[in-house]
């Protein structure tokens, strides 16, 4: 099966099974949760079944593409349930096999794991779902986000596509992976991760010392500023926008080594602060009117 | 079987670790709460769980209640009958709140006087319709080590009922009949395909093996024998001894295969073999290998890969080298299990490639080198950085090595150098990927760099000590001509942390201890304790230098900690260091004496283990107990002087004593004091100094018998209570041998 053949079977079984196709959040993010559609639909009350591919950035896992496992951007395939169904594990081998995983034929175990995330006060209880020993999922029952609990509970799947692909089409590289028929996984990214690891380790950029990091710190600032008045002015949408472009530009400060240890509990702080003061709001906006 | 009681919880995964805790656990509050509910159990819980199931089966369960009988206690008879004897109000009132006449209620007698009651009897129910309460009472005492909500509810006025992980099915049966019990889900959560659990007569087998039908569907059973036949023909083994069992045989069975045997490192309760039956319901064992070029990484690298992250199986040459193989337990029986190996060796070949890749960049930048990145680590909030930590363990490390165990310059010097580099792996791929080789990498890296013995493995072993008993790691085999070195950084290095965390005011409360600090005292006694054994050094260091040491690295001696903040400090100390003794078996008596009420000064850990050897032959003696009492009575009254002005009379003016019964234990005093002291500066010959000590029993009982300590004049006065001072101090230099009375002849709080 190829790269996005896998895209299209997970898109075309969460589909069928109630979910709305979402697409991708047009700016750069870490994780398929920080997209709104899970970030802000899984707080308060209201039901909503959601499933979408997320490109996802994370700075220091660019290897140049010389590493044929890690990388500056990979993609997730992320599905919201939202209650989470009580056959959703069920439901979640049902969508291997619609994949072409036969698990009688392989060793499939829901190993503990619980996933949290400091920036965005979010956290959760569950499993990484490993496939004859690779991690090929991470399954997580919401339990916080933006600082806020959340009830219902929100089961989220995030399938991480490139291992799914790779074991399926038995590669030991991801560039050696067919994205479409004919067409392989270097042909499509390789010479992105290239330019993109070297941008964020700030190699060979032609800039004066000291430019590069001065340059998105000053980005920082001016979102982190414009986010806060984003959400004094209750647009929730673009407030949380500015605080993923945030989260991205202290993740590429962090992996070119440009912030110091206090400094970066300060950054991590700073975006929080922001994520939770969204969170509330959402929640206070979308609550019903009460009598 | 017509009273067995069988309880299956049916659970999402559950964590392995919490297992072999959870199902004593199940047993546990399901017998508590049948005896609460008065159905006490005619015999023992039977438990069980696998990654999916937790079950209690007891085999006799009560048809019905105990009947309940209980006095209810109303008004005091003088006030409940006019003077005509007629009941008052409150006598009527309360025989009505009960539905009995007055005549029907009884008379209690109560130390606050006499009492009207009345009897309430209650007949029992019979069990089938209490069993709901019980299963409510025992979900609900059942502990995590972390909860989740999931949207379910319990109608027993509680509320959310928040657990380890969603349940999916709960099997209740009574005598072979369903007991009706319901986990409701939370409004907010309701859809068709969010439920309520309903209890039923059916279980659940293997997630994917079959013997006959669609695997996962509902098995039906009547009994805890059918329950378990049932489940073994549909691939789940019960019994957690039989999965270990078979995993075992398999794991020899194959590495017999390869010509090797399972690495000796996954045996043990913190090892591999003690988790695996934990993840599986119906394990089985598959064997991989991998290239034989990646055998040239360190084996602590290719074993932890396994081991930790991908819970495989190393194995051995007989001689214990590793071979390129490994081998995986499974939670299946595969019709064809070269897919699963070929995955599972993928997956090993990707993480062994990323070791590589760490190893050999790693190794392009020196430890040295390293120091400077250590700027960036922070080691606490309030403490700074790595880099700051490191130059105070070079310091510190040097320090002790030359001043507290007399070793030479140049161990010292090579002290010094290993606590420079100790935390410089902090800074590599390699442990920033596999935290656990902390330390351990820093050593091999320093060994590559052509670091002396003394160095490289001071450095990797410098996190341990991590268990407290005598054998724990390292051993002498393993540090070899590094004992002397690593003692010193270890210390150096739990010492910073212990005094820096503590001066910054963490403190460990209940089982919450974030940063370790009990371990790290741990680690500090363990290392004093044992150091003269495993090191063969000269000196046998107190445990006050240090402190000092420790804390002149911070620039805050402890001079000028508050004294409630020092006194807390030095009980969480000795009592750090009674656990550690208490832990080799030693009586918490004579462990609380030589700990207990002595200066820091004068506690040296070495010494004081030798103590304890030899204080059992006195312990029980009939002088040696006598002694203790006498003692007790010393130590209580000798604190009317107090100390800084006891030192500072003996200082300067001259000890007038007037009495023969004091001259005498004065004469003892100056007699026994040669013999305990040179024990205590020679850290041996306590047999004779215990000896020794308990001769003075017959002056001090002269001395209190003849002489009145407190008496009116206070020059006298002081006199004597110098006296007793000077005795207890004596004493106390071997230890506070009060502490040996015996709990009957302490003397009680004393009646009002």
């Amino acid at each position: 099966m190829t790269f996005q053949g896998l895209i299209l079977k997970l898109s075309e079984f969460w589909a069928s099974r109630g979910c709305v196709l979402q697409q991708p959040l047009d700016i750069e993010v870490g994780a398929g949760t920080m997209h709104p559609e899970t970030f802000l639909r899984v707080l308060g009350p209201a039901h909503w079944n959601v499933a979408y591919v997320q490109p996802s950035r994370r700075p220091a896992d660019g290897r140049f593409g010389e590493n044929p496992n890690r990388l500056f951007k990979h993609h997730q395939f992320q599905v919201i349930l939202k209650p989470s169904p009580d056959e959703v594990q069920q439901l979640y081998l049902d969508s291997l096999e619609a994949c072409g995983i036969n698990p009688r034929q392989h060793d499939i175990r829901f190993e503990e794991d619980n996933w949290e995330s400091p920036t965005l006060g979010a956290w959760g209880i569950g499993w990484q779902v490993m496939y004859d020993g690779l991690e090929i999922t991470q399954f997580t029952y919401f339990q916080q986000a933006g600082g806020v609990e959340l009830a219902p509970v929100s089961a989220e799947l995030t399938y991480g596509l490139e291992r799914i692909a790779m074991v399926l089409q038995r590669v030991d590289s991801v560039y050696d992976l067919e994205w479409s028929p004919g067409v392989t996984y270097r042909d499509v990214r390789l010479r992105d991760e290239v330019e993109q690891s070297r941008y964020v380790f700030n190699s060979g950029v032609d800039l004066p010392p000291g430019e590069f990091a001065a340059f998105h710190r000053r980005l920082f600032d001016e979102h982190h500023r414009f986010s806060e008045a984003l959400l004094r002015s209750g647009l929730l949408a673009p407030a949380l926008e500015h605080c993923l472009k945030c989260s991205h530009l202290f993740n590429v400060l962090d992996a070119s080594n440009s912030v110091g240890v206090t400094e970066r509990t300060a950054y991590i702080l700073r975006v929080r602060r922001l994520a939770v003061g969204i969170a509330k709001a959402y929640v206070e906006q979308t609550a019903p009117a009460a009598r | 079987m017509d009273r067995e009681l069988l309880l299956e919880i049916g659970c999402e995964e559950l964590p392995a670790s919490w297992l072999p805790l959870l199902t004593n656990q199940v047993g546990e509050v399901v017998v508590a709460a049948l005896a609460a509910h008065r159905l006490p159990p005619e015999s023992p819980a039977e438990t069980f769980s696998t990654p999916r199931r937790l079950t209690a089966r007891i085999a006799r369960v009560p048809e019905r209640q105990t009947d309940l009988e209980e006095l209810v206690n109303g008004p005091p008879v003088a006030a409940a009958f006019a003077p005509g004897g007629m009941p008052t109000p409150a006598a009527v009132g309360f025989a009505a709140r009960h539905g009995a006449e007055v005549s029907a209620l009884e008379r209690v007698h109560t130390p606050r006087g006499e009492y009207l009651a009345y009897r309430r009897r209650q007949r029992g129910r019979a069990a089938i319709d209490v069993l709901p309460a019980v299963l409510a009472a025992a979900l609900r005492a059942l502990t995590f080590p972390k909860l989740m909500h999931w949207d379910a509810v319990l109608d027993d006025g509680r509320g959310e009922l928040l657990f380890g992980r969603p349940i999916r099915w709960m099997l209740f049966l009574y005598g072979g009949r369903v007991v009706p019990f319901t986990i409701a889900r939370s409004p907010a959560a309701q859809t068709p395909q969010v439920q309520d659990v309903a209890s039923g007569a059916v279980t659940y087998g293997h997630r994917f093996l079959t013997t006959s039908g669609r695997a996962g569907r509902a098995i039906k059973v009547r009994s805890f024998d059918e329950y378990r036949t049932r489940l073994l023909e549909h691939f789940v083994m019960l019994e957690r001894s039989e999965r270990h069992d078979k995993i075992a045989r398999e794991l020899d069975a194959r590495a017999q295969r390869l010509q090797g045997r399972v690495s000796r490192v996954v045996r043990g309760e913190a090892g591999l073999l003690y988790e695996v039956p934990d993840l599986v319901e119906y394990p089985s064992v598959v064997a991989g290998t991998f290239a034989p070029e990646f055998l040239e990484l360190p084996a602590e690298v290719l074993t932890t890969t396994l081991i930790h992250h991908q819970h495989y199986f190393p194995v051995e040459t007989e001689d214990g080298t590793l071979k390129n193989a490994f081998l995986a337990v499974i939670n299946t029986e595969p019709d064809d299990e070269r897919t699963i190996t070929r995955n599972a060796e993928r997956v090993v070949a990707a993480r062994l490639r990323d070791a590589r890749f760490f190893w050999e960049a790693d190794r392009r930048i020196s430890l040295e080198a390293r120091i400077e990145r250590l700027a960036t680590l922070a080691f606490h909030e309030k403490l700074g950085t790595y880099r700051e930590k490191t130059e105070r363990l070079e310091r510190l490390a040097g320090w002790i090595a030359e001043h507290a165990f007399g070793a030479s310059a140049e161990t010292a010097r090579q002290a010094g150098e290993a606590a420079r580099w100790a935390k410089a792996d902090l800074t590599t791929d390699m442990v920033r990927e596999l935290t656990e080789l902390q330390g351990i990498m820093g050593g091999i890296y320093a060994r590559e760099e052509g670091r002396p013995e003394e160095v490289w493995k001071a450095i990797y072993h410098h996190y341990q000590p991590v268990a407290v008993e005598a054998d724990a790691p390292p051993t002498a085999a393993d540090l070899g001509r590094a004992a002397v070195t690593w003692a010193a950084v270890s210390l150096a290095d739990k010492l910073d942390t212990l005094v820096g965390l503590v001066a910054a005011g963490e403190r460990p409360t209940g089982s919450r201890d974030p940063f370790g600090l009990r371990r790290a005292a741990h680690g500090v006694f363990k290392i004093l304790v044992d150091l003269h054994e495993l090191a063969r050094i000269p000196w046998r260091p107190a445990v006050q230098p240090l402190l000092d040491a420790a804390a002149a690295g911070y620039g805050r001696p402890l001079a000028d900690w508050t004294p409630a903040h020092v006194s807390w400090f030095v009980s969480f100390l000795v009592e750090r260091l009674a656990f550690v003794l208490e832990s080799r078996g030693f009586d918490g008596r004579n462990v609380r004496a030589v700990t207990r009420g002595r200066s820091l000064s004068d506690i040296r850990p070495a010494d004081e283990l030798r103590k304890l050897k030899v204080l059992p032959e006195f312990a029980d003696t009939a002088d040696f107990q006598q002694l203790a009492i006498a003692f007790k009575r010393v130590r209580n009254i000798a604190r009317e002087l107090p100390l800084e002005r006891f030192e500072l009379v003996e200082q300067t003016q001259p000890l007038d004593l007037t009495e023969p019964a004091e001259q005498a234990l004065l004469t003892e005093i100056d007699k026994r004091r040669r013999v305990i002291e040179l024990a205590v500066e020679a850290g041996s010959g306590y047999r004779e100094a215990f000896a020794e000590a308990a001769r003075f029993k017959p002056a001090v009982d002269r001395f209190f018998d003849d002489v009145l300590v407190m008496a009116p004049d206070p020059h006298v006065r002081e006199g004597r209570l110098r006296l007793l001072r000077r005795l207890e101090r004596l004493i106390l230099r071997l230890g506070d041998i009060s502490e040996i009375v015996p709990e009957e002849a302490r003397p009680g709080p004393s009646p009002s």
